[in-house]
C-alpha cells in the first residue's frame, strides 16, 4: 500500500484498543487535595507531546486531570488532514471546555465560587450521557463547605467520591502501591511526595506514560503548581543511571572511553 | 385610507406616530426616570467607577438583597437603572451571551461588544409589536485589553455610546451638567479621584450626604481588571476623604 509512514502509524492505532496513555492521580490530604499527572501524549509509538499539561483548570478552586483518546470515530482516511487542520481534539478537552463554560456562568449567577461537587457532577452528566466519548477524569478541588475533595469519573460516566483516585494506563501499576502506601490525614508535603513517587513509578513501567511530573496543590490558601523534570526523578529497581551525552566521552579523563 | 393618527395605536405599540415619534420608546425612558433612582458613571485614566442610590423603601426588606449592580463576567459589570424586573432579565441574557462568547471565541467579551449586543436587542424591541422595550438604562464597564478602561451606556431606544462620564435616572440632566464641569479639559483621574468624582456628583445632585449603606459602588481597575463591588468599609473611606476635602 502506498501510504506514507505517518498514515501507517495512525492507521495501526485505529484498530488497536485505545488505552489512554497517561498516569493521573488525585489524593486528599489534611487541608486540601494534590493532583498529579505525567506529561506524555502518544499516538501509537510516537510521542506527540512530551511535556503536555494534563491538569486543567475549571475554576479558581477546581482542577481536573484528563486522560482519554483523541476522537477517531470518524473520517479515518482524512485523519492526517484533519489533524493538521486542528479539527481533532481530545474528548477530555472538549468536556473540560464545556464544563469550564458552565461553571463560569454558575459562578456568576451564584455570586460565589462553584464547589468541586458541582464541577464533578457537570462532568459526569456530559460523560454519562455521551457514551461515545472516551474520557477518564479525576476532578479535585477545595471549597469552603466540604474542604478538599476528589471525584473519579471513569469511562462509562460513573461518579464516585474517593479519598484518592488513580487513572490512565499507568494506573494499573499503582493499585498495589496505593494499597500499601496510602494513609488518611497526610500533610501537604507527604501527599505531594506520595503523588510524585507514584507517577514516577508508573512512568518507569508504563510505556505510554513519561516526560515530567506535574502536580497541582489546592487548598484554602489557593493553588500551587509544581514541576518535576523527568531526569530528576528517583531511579527505581534496575533502572540505569541516565547518560547525559556522548560528548562526556570527550571531556572524560578516562583513557578507556567505552568503559562507561 | 388616511389614518392620520395611526388609529391611536401609535401610543400602544411601537409603530411611528405621524410626527415620526415612537411613543412606546419615549414611555420607556419615562419608566426609567419613574424608578426614582439616579446613577453616575465616571471613566478615569486607568479605572472606571459607577455609583447608584440604594433605596430600600420598606423597613422589613433585607437590604442585602436589594441591588442594581450586577457582575456579568469576572471582568464586566452592569449597572441597571430603571425597572428592576426588566433589569434582571437583561442581566441574565447578558450573562449567557458573555459566557457563550468566551466559550465560542476563546477570549473575554469586550465592553463595547456586549454593549452593542444589548443595544441591538433593544432596537429589536422597538420594531416588534409583540414586545415592549425594556424600562432599563444599562451602564456597562470593564477594562478593554487594547483600549483600556471603558464605560458604555445603552438605552431603551437601542442607542449605545462610550462615555467619559455619564448619568441615568431621575436626576440625569443635573448630574450630566455637574460632570461636564468636572470633566472639562480631559482630566486624567486616578482611581481615587474617579471614585470620589462619581460619589460627590451623586451627593451634589441629590443634595444629601450619604451613608455608606445608602449607595452602591462598582469599580474596575487596569491593575485589577476583575469587576468589584466595594464593601461598606471601602465606601466609607471614600466618603470620609470627600468630606475632608470639602
Amino acid at each position: 500500500m502506498k501510504t506514507n509512514k505517518n498514515q501507517m502509524d495512525l492507521e495501526m492505532n485505529l484498530n488497536a484498543p485505545h488505552s489512554m496513555g497517561t498516569t493521573i492521580i488525585g489524593v486528599t490530604y489534611n487541608g486540601g487535595v494534590v493532583l498529579g499527572a505525567d506529561s506524555r501524549t502518544s499516538t501509537g509509538m510516537y510521542v506527540a507531546n512530551r511535556a503536555s499539561d494534563k491538569i486543567t483548570q475549571l475554576t479558581d478552586n477546581v482542577y481536573v486531570c484528563r486522560s482519554g483518546s483523541i476522537n477517531l470515530s470518524f473520517a479515518s482516511t482524512h485523519l492526517t488532514l484533519l489533524f493538521y487542520l486542528g479539527f481533532l481534539a481530545a474528548d477530555s478537552q472538549i468536556v473540560s471546555d464545556y464544563v469550564r463554560y458552565f461553571l463560569h456562568q454558575h459562578t456568576i449567577q451564584l455570586g460565589q465560587s462553584a464547589t468541586s461537587k458541582v464541577a464533578a457532577n457537570l462532568i459526569r452528566l456530559l460523560s454519562y450521557n455521551n457514551k461515545m466519548l472516551e474520557t477518564g477524569l479525576i476532578v479535585g478541588g477545595w471549597d469552603k463547605y466540604e474542604g478538599g475533595k476528589i471525584y473519579a469519573i471513569p469511562l462509562g460516566g460513573t461518579l464516585i467520591e474517593q479519598p484518592f483516585a488513580i487513572g490512565g494506563s499507568g494506573s494499573s501499576y499503582l493499585y498495589g502501591f496505593f494499597d500499601q502506601a496510602w494513609k488518611e490525614g497526610m500533610t501537604k508535603d507527604e501527599a505531594e511526595q506520595l503523588v510524585v513517587k507514584a507517577v514516577s513509578l508508573a512512568i518507569a513501567r508504563d510505556g505510554a506514560s513519561g516526560g515530567v511530573v506535574r502536580t497541582v496543590i489546592i487548598n484554602s490558601e489557593g493553588v500551587t503548581r509544581n514541576f518535576y523534570p523527568g531526569d530528576k526523578l528517583q531511579l527505581w529497581h534496575e533502572e540505569l543511571e541516565p547518560q547525559n551525552s556522548l560528548l562526556d566521552l570527550l571531556n572524560s579523563s578516562n583513557p578507556e572511553p567505552m568503559n562507561i | 385610507m388616511n389614518r392620520g393618527s395611526g388609529g391611536g395605536y401609535d401610543r400602544h405599540i411601537t409603530i411611528f406616530s405621524p410626527e415620526g415619534r415612537l411613543f412606546q420608546v419615549e414611555y420607556a425612558f419615562k419608566a426609567v426616570k419613574a424608578a426614582g433612582i439616579t446613577s453616575i458613571g465616571v471613566r478615569g485614566k486607568d479605572s472606571v467607577c459607577v455609583v447608584t442610590q440604594k433605596k430600600v423603601p420598606d423597613k422589613l426588606l433585607d437590604q442585602t438583597s436589594v441591588t442594581h449592580l450586577f457582575p456579568i463576567t469576572k471582568f464586566l459589570g452592569l449597572l441597571a437603572t430603571g425597572m428592576t424586573a426588566d433589569a434582571r432579565t437583561l442581566v441574565q441574557q447578558a450573562r449567557n451571551e458573555a459566557a457563550e462568547f468566551r466559550f465560542r471565541y476563546g477570549y473575554e467579551m469586550p465592553v463595547d461588544v456586549l454593549s452593542k449586543w444589548i443595544a441591538d436587542k433593544s432596537q429589536v424591541y422597538t420594531q416588534h409589536a409583540y414586545m415592549r422595550p425594556l424600562g432599563v438604562v444599562a451602564m456597562v464597564l470593564g477594562i478593554d485589553e487594547e483600549k483600556g478602561p471603558q464605560l458604555y451606556k445603552c438605552d431603551p431606544a437601542g442607542h449605545f455610546y462610550g462615555h467619559k462620564a455619564t448619568s441615568a435616572g431621575s436626576k440625569e440632566q443635573e448630574a450630566i451638567n455637574f460632570l461636564e464641569k468636572k470633566m472639562k479639559n480631559d482630566p486624567a483621574f486616578t482611581y481615587e479621584e474617579t471614585v470620589q468624582t462619581a460619589i460627590s456628583a451623586l451627593q451634589s445632585v441629590l443634595q444629601e450626604d450619604f451613608k455608606a449603606t445608602e449607595i452602591e459602588v462598582g469599580v474596575v481597575k487596569a491593575n485589577n481588571p476583575a469587576f468589584r463591588v466595594l464593601s461598606t468599609e471601602e465606601i466609607d473611606e471614600h466618603l470620609t476623604a470627600i468630606s475632608e476635602r470639602d
